[in-house]
Formats: structure tokens, sequence, C-alpha cells
């Protein structure tokens, strides 16, 4: 027997840990809670270990996952902006009713009334034809012109400015209506451009729900796609856990926090890269508001989504481990 | 503790690895399975750790039959068995501490306890100061002590070994031989399959000889010369 390795009695007490009989099997006592959370414990941080033990692989692919959730993050901020940036320019809209020439005073005046009672209408203005004519003299080179002309052609104009939380489809109405009205010559809108930008608005956020559920899926394959490389890298340790006795769950676990901390990982830098988004944005939208209505800010994302991103994300991570992980593991067993 | 009746193995394929194979294994025995490679040796083990399941015949442990266990029973059993492979199958990125502890930790032991536990085990194999350094930096028949401490560490009351001896040369293969017989004597149930005939002989322990699946010699203990 060579001296390196000897089984001396001595060394081998019936006292032992290994040999006393009424301590035989593994559970002396039952602690399943404990050691439950034990392993999840173990398996968070091991699987945080190997992730960081690749630290360039694990960038890659939290940063795809990221690139993936801040897109559509994005386009929900500049919907936003559009969004606000249409009902502050919605509050300089005005509506101008020109109407019949030869109408009187009193025509204009009783005109105006009944719009101002509408629900609507905040303000009507009317302007004289001699107030246009006033208006047009300041202009430059019509000063000359108007000398010219005996009569003033300019009608009486009603300019009527829609309340602004009011839609624009009942601004279009009123519009409609007002075009009827006895004595109204001409309705010029403003507006319509409002009710396309709404419209196009409306395409956006379907535009931007499609693509956040796009792109939840393709998190979803990033993850899985990697838990199932590293599944298969790992495929001789799981055939050695499962022979010693290791459950499904317990040989899933940390391949499942893996997930968890890449989808956690590519949240929070999702939500980076947006906050980036809305500090480069902040500024040409103020410069924006003050050429426009002077009450323009920049519309960030609200709180709660910045902090829901990264548990969304975390969630989608552990669901794609999840889908990975049964499949290539039945195949294991 | 093991009886085998009437069982058969037949793989996918047509190949008969068992046929109606029957014997009986009592506590605290230990027992050889030889034959030539391809006789049935390692599917015999298989089928007590459920790798494999019989085509035909019943296999019990314990008193349980195995075929009533279903998937989701099989870590519990495999818990109570303990294994050794030709291959030892350690993970080579563990210290051999994790390596031996983790049937205690699937088992869900204490720390404090699993510790003791380990070393206790790793002193059995003559290994307690290796404990902190990796498979890779131990010598083949360190490693297959290793294996062996990981698969005696949870006090398992059988212990089965496929082929232990396979990679290592005669002196270090007695010496592991000498390591099963110390855990019979305080009474593991013990299991080995091997084709080392001169060693086994030396052993002096019953030797069941397969022979293309089918059993052709039960040597009692005190018959083998």
């Amino acid at each position: 027997m060579s001296n390196q390795f000897e089984f001396p009695q001595k060394e081998f007490p019936m006292e032992s840990p290994l040999t006393s009989d009424q301590s035989r099997g593994i559970r002396s006592k039952p602690r399943p809670v404990a050691s439950w959370r034990e392993h999840h414990g173990w398996s968070a941080a091991a699987s945080l270990r190997r992730l960081m033990s690749r630290p360039v692989g694990t960038l890659l692919t939290v940063a795809v996952m990221a690139i993936a959730l801040a897109l559509p993050l994005t386009f929900y901020l500049l919907l936003g902006n559009l969004q606000k940036m249409g009902d502050a320019l919605g509050q300089n809209q005005t509506i101008s009713l020109f109407l019949q020439p030869g109408q009187s005073v009193s025509s204009a005046d009783m005109l105006a009334k009944k719009l101002r009672e509408r629900g609507e209408v905040a303000g009507v203005k009317v302007k004289s034809p001699d107030q246009g004519m006033d208006e047009l003299a300041k202009m430059q080179g019509f000063s000359g012109a108007l000398h010219t002309l005996d009569v003033n052609p300019l009608p009486f104009v009603l300019e009527v400015q829609p309340k602004a939380d009011v839609s624009a489809d009942s601004v279009d109405k009123l519009v409609t209506e007002m075009r009827g009205m006895s004595g109204v010559d001409q309705v010029q809108d403003g507006g319509t451009w409002r009710q396309r930008l709404e419209a196009l608005l409306g395409v956006g956020q379907r535009v931007v729900l499609i693509l956040a559920a796009l792109l939840a899926v393709a998190v979803l394959l990033v993850v899985g796609n990697t838990v199932r490389v590293d599944i298969a890298s790992r495929h001789e340790e799981i055939g050695v856990l499962m022979l010693v006795g290791a459950s499904r769950a317990f040989v899933r676990r940390p391949y499942l926090y893996a997930g968890i901390w890449y989808g956690l990982f590519a949240g929070v830098l999702a939500v980076g890269f947006a906050v980036l988004v809305e500090w480069s944005l902040a500024e040409p939208v103020q410069r924006l508001g003050q050429v426009y209505a002077g009450k323009l800010a920049i519309d960030v994302l609200p709180v709660w989504l910045l902090a829901a991103v990264p548990v969304a994300a975390a969630l989608l991570g552990w669901l794609g481990a999840r889908l990975v992980s049964a499949w290539q593991l039945r195949k294991a067993a | 503790m093991i009886r085998f009746d009437q069982v058969s193995k037949r793989y996918e394929g047509g190949h008969e690895a068992l046929s109606q194979l029957s014997f009986e294994v009592a506590t605290g025995e230990m027992a050889f399975v030889t034959g030539h490679s391809g006789a049935g040796k390692s599917t015999l083990l298989k089928l007590l750790g459920l790798i494999e399941r019989p085509s035909h015949g019943i296999v019990t442990l314990d008193g349980q039959n195995l075929a009533k266990i279903g998937r989701a029973g099989i870590p519990k059993l495999r818990r109570r068995l303990g294994m050794v492979f030709q291959d030892h199958r350690l993970l080579m990125d563990r210290t051999i501490f994790a390596n031996v502890e983790l049937p205690l930790m699937i088992g869900g032991m204490a720390p404090a306890e699993r510790s003791k536990r380990v070393r206790a085990a790793l002193e059995k194999v003559g290994l307690l100061s290796y404990e902190r350094q990796l498979p890779a930096t131990l010598s083949a028949g360190e490693q297959q002590r290793v294996g062996i401490a990981r698969a005696i560490v949870a006090k398992p009351t059988l212990l089965i070994a496929d082929e232990p001896t396979g990679n290592l040369d005669p002196t270090l293969a007695v010496e592991i031989m000498g390591l099963f017989a110390e855990f019979q004597s305080v009474g593991t149930t013990v299991l080995i399959a091997s084709h080392d005939l001169p060693l086994i002989k030396r052993m002096k322990k019953r030797v069941i000889v397969l022979d293309h699946g089918r059993l052709v010699a039960d040597v009692a203990a005190q018959e083998v010369l």
C-alpha cells in the first residue's frame, strides 16, 4: 500500500458523523423552508457570479435587450410630447368667420352673441371692415394700394376661439355648423391639421403598443437563447446534479436567476437610455415652445413607468429562462 | 436490500442488455458484478438508480418496487443511493469541498452540519487537506476518491459503483476497493461492477457473473478462491 493513502482504523471511529447509525440519511432535521431559502440565495449569487465571470458576453446580451426595451419607451416619450404639443397649439386655434358683404354691425354682434353662448366656444371677437382695413394698412406694401379703393371691400369677420379642452372632432362639427349659418360667407378653420395630428397620434399609439409587444418577444427570445446556450454548455454539470439526486427545480434555479438578472440589468439600462433621450430632447422642445405658445416644456416619462420597466424586464427574463430550461431539462432527463 | 425478479432490459434497436435476471443482495452485503464488457453490468446498476428502466421484471430496493416511482420521485430515490462512476463525474469548476457537499446541499442540510459531514467524508478517503483545491489539480486516483466521498457523504444505505477502478493502476485500485470494504464493515450495502477479475478474487466477496445479460454464476464470498 502506498504511503500517501492509508486506512488506519482509528480514523474510522464508529461515532464519527459519517458512521453513527442514528443519523443515517441526509435530513437529520427536516428544514425545507430554510434550505429552500438558502438555495435561492445561493442560486441568485452563483448566477450573478457566472454572469460577471464573462463580462463582455453579459454586457452584449444586456445591451441588446436594453435597446429592445428602450425603443418603445422612447417612442412613447415622443408620442406623449407630440400630443402635448398638439394640445398646446390647439389653444391658439382660431376660426375665422367671414360674413357676407353688406351685413350690419348689429347682425354681426348678434351672430357673435349666439356663438358665445355655445359650450365649445371660449370667445368671439368681432372685427369690423374698418378694423380689417387698418390691419391691412399696417402691413407693409398694402397702404398705397388701399388708398386707391373708394369703398371698403372687407366684410365683418368673427374670430372664434374654441375652448382648449374641446376635441378636434367637436371643433370640426362646430365649423360645419357655422358654414350653414345665415349671413356667413366663408369659414376658415386652421384646425384641420390638428385633427390630422390627432389621428396620426392614434396610429402612433397603436404602433407603440405593437412595437412594445414585438420587442418584449424579442427580449424573451434573447434571454431564452442565452440561457439555452448556458444550459447546453453546462450539460455535464446538470447530468451530475441529476445523478446525485437534484430535482429539476434545483437544477433550474440558477438559470432562472440568470434570466432575472439579465432582465433587471437590461431594464435599468433601458431606463437610462430613455432618460438620456429625455435630456437631449428637453432643450429643443423648449425652444419650440418659445416659438409657439410659450408654455411648452418636455413631457417626461412618469416615474411609475421608469420603475415598472426593470420589474417587467426581470419578469420577462425569468419567463424566457423558465420556458427554455423546462424544454432543455426535459431533453437532459 | 436489492431484489431483481426476472428482469430484462432491451434497448431501442433490439439489443438485449439483460435477460430474465434474478438475484438478491442482502442488507449489509458486498457483492461484485462481473463479466466481459457488454455483459450488462452497467445496465444492472443503471436500473437501481433509475437511470434506465427495465423492459420486463421487477426491481425492488429496500422493499420498494422501483417501477412505482414516477419521474418526480427519481431525485428522492437517488438521494438514498451513493453512486460512484468510472469517470467520477466531478464538477471541475468547483472545489473538492463543494463537490462532496453537493448531495447534502441538494438534501437541504444546514451549512454547519454539511461542513462537518464533508470533512468527515474527505478524511475517510484521505483527502481532507485538498478540500480547497479544484479536481483538475488531483491525480486520477484522488479524483476517484473524491467521487467516493461524494457518494458516501449522505450516508446512503446502498453504495453502487460502476468500474470504480477502471482508470487506475493496480495499486490504487486495491486501495479504492479496500475503501469500499470499509464501508461495508460499517453496515452499508455495496454493489460494484468490475471486470478486473484478479482484483475481485483478492477481495473475497460475493461475485455475480453475467454473460450476454444472463446470470451464469453466483459465487458466495467464502467460495471465492
